[in-house]
C-alpha cells in the first residue's frame, strides 16, 4: 500500500522524495522481516542507518545523496561478505 | 511561553513516544488554530481531529510523508464554500489553513507536544476514510504526540540573504 499511495504522491513530489520513499520502503520490510524472525544484524543496521539519515533530504539533500551512497556501499559489503549459496539481501 | 521563545524551539517531530494528549491540550491547540488570521476574515478552515488508533493508521497507509505513531492527527481542510466567488480569497484560502496550522504547532510547543506538517498524503483517500465532503478539502495533517527527542534545530537561510529593505 504504501509503494502505491507514493507512487501516486511522487508524480507532483520534489523528485528526491522518490529516493526517500524507496529507502523508507525498504526499512518498512526490513522491520515487516524482523518481526517474522527473517532479518539479520545486517539488513538491521542498514535499517537503522536508513532511519538515522532518512529525514535528511528536508534539511540536507547532499548529505541525503551521500547517505545513499554509504547505503549502496554497505549493500555492497554484505554482498561480498556473503558465503556461497547463502541469500543475499 | 514567550511566543519568539516558541517560533525558534518548535521543530518538525518524526519520532514519538506513546502517551495520550489530555483532552484539554488538544482543544488549546485547536483554539489556537482558531485565532489565525484569514483574507476577508473568511475562516475558511475546518479540523478532522483523528485520535481513534485504527483510524490514525489507516490515515497513515494512505500518508507517506506520515512518520512516527503519532497520538493524534489534525487533519487541516479548506471548505471552498467559505471563499467561492470571493476573487483572491479563493486562492488564499490554503495559506489561511497553513497560518492556522503553524498556530497549532505553536500552541503544542508551548504545552510539550511535539508536531510535524504533513502535505505528502493523498487527499481522495482521506477525503474518503475520513468522510470529508466534495466541497471541503484537505489540505495538511498536523501529527501530535509527545516527542522521543527534540530534533536538533536545521540550519536557517541568513537575515542578509532574505530580507531586502526599501528594494529588492
Amino acid at each position: 500500500m504504501f509503494l502505491v499511495v507514493s507512487a501516486r504522491g511522487c508524480v507532483e513530489e520534489p523528485h528526491l522524495y522518490g529516493p526517500l520513499r524507496l529507502v523508507d520502503a525498504a526499512s518498512r520490510l526490513i522491520e515487516i522481516m524482523k518481526r517474522e524472525g527473517r532479518s539479520s544484524e545486517d539488513l538491521n543496521r542498514v535499517q537503522m542507518m536508513i532511519e538515522e539519515g532518512k529525514h535528511l533530504v528536508m534539511y540536507d539533500e547532499e548529505a541525503f545523496v551521500k547517505l545513499l551512497d554509504r547505503l549502496v556501499a554497505e549493500l555492497v559489503r554484505i554482498v561480498k561478505g556473503a558465503s556461497p549459496g547463502s541469500p543475499i539481501p | 511561553m514567550d511566543v519568539l521563545e516558541a517560533i525558534r524551539g518548535r521543530r518538525s517531530v518524526r519520532r514519538f513516544r506513546e502517551g495520550r494528549l489530555p483532552d484539554e491540550h488538544l482543544r488549546l491547540i485547536l483554539e489556537a488554530a482558531i485565532w489565525a488570521p484569514s483574507a476577508g476574515n473568511a475562516q475558511p478552515w475546518e479540523f478532522v481531529v483523528v485520535r481513534d488508533r485504527s483510524t490514525v493508521e489507516k490515515v497513515k497507509m494512505f500518508s507517506p510523508g506520515l512518520f512516527g505513531d503519532p497520538d493524534t492527527l489534525v487533519v487541516v481542510c479548506v471548505n471552498r464554500r467559505r471563499v467561492r466567488g470571493r476573487g483572491p480569497h479563493e486562492v488564499v484560502a490554503i495559506m489561511d489553513a497553513a497560518m492556522a496550522a503553524q498556530n497549532m504547532m505553536l500552541a503544542a510547543y508551548s504545552l510539550g507536544v511535539g508536531s510535524c506538517l504533513v502535505a505528502s498524503f493523498n487527499k481522495a483517500a482521506v477525503r474518503e476514510l475520513l468522510g470529508i465532503p466534495e466541497h471541503v478539502e484537505p489540505v495538511l495533517i498536523v501529527s501530535l504526540g509527545y516527542p522521543e527527542e527534540w530534533p536538533r534545530p536545521p540550519a536557517r537561510r541568513p537575515l542578509e540573504e532574505v530580507v531586502h529593505y526599501e528594494r529588492y
